[in-house]
């Protein structure tokens, strides 16, 4: 091929968009020597990178419903009967924090006279934001590096899982740390310095969602319910030390695993209430404004103990140790270079002709290519992905075979004209397949079955930039190339 | 072309000798017999055999491995017997020079299902569903003895839910393929080929799995849509090739023979790479998908050109087709 050819091919604007996305991918992979050899922006999941997942399943139920009965009268009654918290979600819609069955849960709304509509097993959207808010400040707090949590919602709405995901931890830590509750107490100054104990977080019975008080004052806070004991233990703290008489110098402070989480003195009303009597609703205000709330919301968290507003139990978790996922990330490149190396051999095998075998096989290489790029973006690289990308590569040969043999249908160059014909009808094949290999992985990457989303959405990118991309320019190079 | 077919045949053969499980060697062999039977007497030429003689043999299968199918339904509720991601239960991935019987001992107070070895000192434990309790015990007795190991624990609620997603996922796919193929093809006959190969191809790589005790999970699964896509391939090559192209047809299924059987057997190459190599490196997901792709691949050349073939042939020569290739004067 002389060079006047040569820069027709690039001029095709196939050709150069082709070109150009292909360096961008290898800008955007960047390739480049750091600690621990070639590092890269790719980005690995734990089954590559070593770490540990567990996904925990709410207790709960989403329910919707029919009833006669007036709402303020309908809810107390269900939260006697079931003995679960139960909230409104919308008019006819019911968040049940109770791992109760369908059938269970009708009888109970037939005796209520209440026409149980729809039933759902998870969360709302908000309740699980505020499970993933509890469980990342809980993995924080404890100094856990790399870890992240996914909310696992599914088309309606409804989260039924709740996914974490730690690098470099092993499996027996992660269910400690997912586990393992805070210890939270509350402690009396009594003189500038010295402090005493009043009580502990299993002392706290119920803690409120953080409110204005009055309400819509701006002013916000959390109100919490202790134990009788706890609130007489408060009292006689509270008298002994006289902060019933002077708060100021005597304040109370909230400490969460030996840390000063809250502090701030009686209010003169509770002081004066504390005189005569024990009281166990208490509210903790953290003052006005979005600061106020964010506040708020914290404390909420420090006084569950880090313990989580709905029931879980494990779904499922997995562990792989880092030299494991190193020695995996090690056989994987490998496989995906013997791969296109039994590509390369059997096309040759079968065409003989170096001039057509090169692109071929380029052009293959450089769709992985793209797609690693692509994955930087929005997505982690872990066995079920690199699965996919190595079956992109089988459909990828395949369809650039049917180019090649359409084109060069009877073992004859084609003038231009025929040649674009011929082109299009291979590229109507291709465009058939590809249509059906989406519409095969979209329920796969619509659907949330754990790390097959990787494989099926790497799989429709690999169809769209091969169909979009790669296989029209494979036709134009290999036109240029044939007709020298 | 035919090199190409004999080195993979040749590779898959050395490879399944050092495989996983003994007895799957000798199912493997018979069906790449078979296999083989029917490419090679395909090679040589398809004129002289009826649509009735070419669908025989695919038919022949598709009742066995529907029987075998059949069969596993009704003993598991599913078509190919379900592994742990479905089932809950616990499975774990180490390296250790133990004996199976070593280990046995060793997790005497847990539900140890079966131990298999791989390559390098492998070892792949399967176990039953344990409560959240047990789960914790049992995560410290392994991490304990083994470093390193690869633990992966699926509760039996979370697999329920999975196995319905995952055959909702099957279904749905395999409509939306029916859909796409109709409306490619607009005529009823040959898109009807392309999807009975596409089932049949799906049908007799699950009853293969059974066969051969490759249990469903989640890398099966995937590895059974992506079939769909790939025996939909070559069909479409053979379907459009026969209705869009002029000539004689069998001069045209022979082309379309020429050009099928190479996108086969380069993507047949390209998964035996990646099942030989993630049987050394002992990465289980990746083996389960290759493993599932081959066999589909290879039904997919006896489905694609004894199947899908027969069927376009009866409609070309006695069906409706006839009529359609006479005023295109071929």
């Amino acid at each position: 091929m002389d060079k006047d050819t040569l820069m027709d091919m690039i001029k095709d604007y196939r050709v150069a968009i082709y070109l150009i996305l292909l360096i961008v991918s290898i800008i955007v992979i960047f390739p480049h020597p750091g600690p621990s050899g070639l590092d890269t922006n790719l980005q690995f999941g734990l089954d590559l990178d070593g770490g540990s997942w567990i996904q925990l399943e709410f207790q709960s139920a989403i329910v919707t419903f029919k009833s006669d009965m007036t709402l303020d009268k309908f809810i107390p009654e269900l939260k006697t009967k079931l003995d679960a918290e139960v909230s409104l979600v919308d008019e006819n819609t019911l968040e049940i924090r109770k791992n109760i069955s369908e059938e269970d849960l009708r009888l109970v709304f037939t005796e209520l006279q209440t026409e149980l509509v729809s039933y759902n097993p998870g969360v709302t959207k908000t309740t699980a934001d505020d499970v993933k808010r509890i469980l990342e400040s809980k993995i924080n707090s404890l100094g856990t590096r790399d870890a992240k949590v996914y909310v696992i919602t599914a088309l309606n709405g409804i989260s039924r899982y709740v996914r974490i995901e730690m690098a470099g931890v092993s499996m027996g830590e992660a269910q400690e740390i997912v586990g393992k509750q805070g210890k939270f107490e509350i402690r009396i100054h009594t003189t500038a310095n010295e402090t005493e104990h009043v009580l502990f977080g299993d002392s706290i019975q119920s803690v409120a969602n953080p409110s204005q008080t009055p309400p819509n004052s701006n002013n916000w806070g959390v109100s919490f319910v202790t134990t009788p004991n706890a609130a007489e233990d408060l009292r006689q703290a509270a008298i002994k030390v006289g902060a019933t008489r002077t708060p100021e110098g005597h304040n109370l402070d909230m400490i969460l695993d030996g840390k000063v989480v809250y502090s701030a003195p009686l209010s003169p009303d509770l002081a004066a209430e504390l005189q005569s009597k024990a009281t166990s609703n208490l509210l903790a205000s953290t003052g006005a404004g979005e600061g106020g709330r964010e506040q708020a919301k914290l404390l909420e968290i420090h006084l569950r103990n880090g313990a989580l507003p709905v029931g879980v139990t494990i779904a499922g978790s997995g562990s792989v140790s880092p030299e494991l996922g190193g020695q995996f990330k090690f056989w994987s490149v490998l496989a995906g270079v013997f791969a296109l190396f039994a590509v390369a051999i059997s096309v040759y095998v079968r065409y003989r002709e170096p001039g057509i075998v090169f692109p071929m096989v380029l052009i293959n290489g450089s769709e992985i290519i793209i797609l690693l790029a692509v994955t930087t973006f929005f997505m982690q690289l872990d066995l079920a992905t690199i699965a996919g990308l190595i079956a992109v590569l089988g459909t990828g040969i395949d369809q650039l075979v049917i180019i090649t043999d359409e084109i060069l249908h009877e073992g004859k160059v084609p003038s231009p004209n025929l040649y674009l014909k011929r082109l299009k009808r291979a590229l109507g094949i291709i465009v058939a397949s590809a249509g059906t290999v989406l519409i095969a992985m979209l329920p796969l990457a619509v659907m949330d079955l754990s790390t097959l989303r990787g494989f099926a959405i790497i799989t429709m990118l690999g169809v769209l930039v091969g169909v979009l991309v790669t296989r029209p320019a494979y036709g134009r190079i290999i036109m240029s190339i044939l007709s020298k | 072309m035919k090199f190409s077919i004999a080195v993979s045949v040749i590779c898959a053969f050395s490879i399944v000798r050092s495989s996983w499980l003994d007895s799957e060697i000798e199912w493997f062999n018979e069906y790449l017999a078979l296999t083989l039977l029917s490419m090679n007497f395909f090679t040589y030429d398809i004129s002289s055999f009826s649509p009735m003689k070419l669908c025989i043999i695919p038919l022949v299968i598709l009742v066995l491995s529907l029987a075998s199918v059949g069969m596993m339904w009704m003993q598991t509720g599913l078509p190919i017997s379900p592994g742990i991601e479905f089932q809950g239960g616990i499975s774990v991935t180490l390296v250790t020079d133990e004996t199976p019987d070593e280990i046995t001992a060793y997790f005497s107070g847990y539900p140890l299902i079966s131990v298999n070895e791989g390559i390098n000192n492998g070892k792949y434990l399967k176990f039953g569903p344990m409560d959240d309790a047990a789960t914790t015990a049992f995560v410290k007795l392994v991490e304990g003895k083994y470093s390193g190991a690869k633990i992966d624990q699926i509760g039996s609620s979370f697999g329920a839910t999975l196995q319905e997603q995952a055959t909702i996922a099957l279904i749905i796919s395999f409509i939306g393929m029916s859909i796409v193929v109709f409306a490619v093809f607009r005529t009823f006959v040959p898109s009807a080929a392309v999807v009975i190969s596409a089932f049949a191809d799906m049908v007799m790589s699950a009853a293969a799995m059974n066969l051969l005790g490759i249990q469903l999970s989640l890398g099966t699964t995937a590895a059974l849509l992506m079939l769909i896509g790939y025996s939909v391939d070559s069909d479409i090559l053979l379907t459009s090739r026969v209705l869009k192209r002029k000539g004689k047809f069998d001069e045209k299924i022979q082309g379309a023979f020429k050009t099928g059987i190479i996108m086969t057997s380069t993507t047949f190459g390209a998964i035996l790479a990646m099942w030989i190599i993630s049987a050394i490196g002992g990465i289980m997901i990746i083996w389960e998908i290759a493993s599932v792709l081959l066999i589909g691949l290879l039904f997919d050349v006896m489905n694609t050109w004894l199947t899908n073939a027969g069927i376009i042939k009866w409609y070309m020569t006695e069906g409706k087709g006839r009529l359609l290739s006479g005023q295109r004067g071929a």
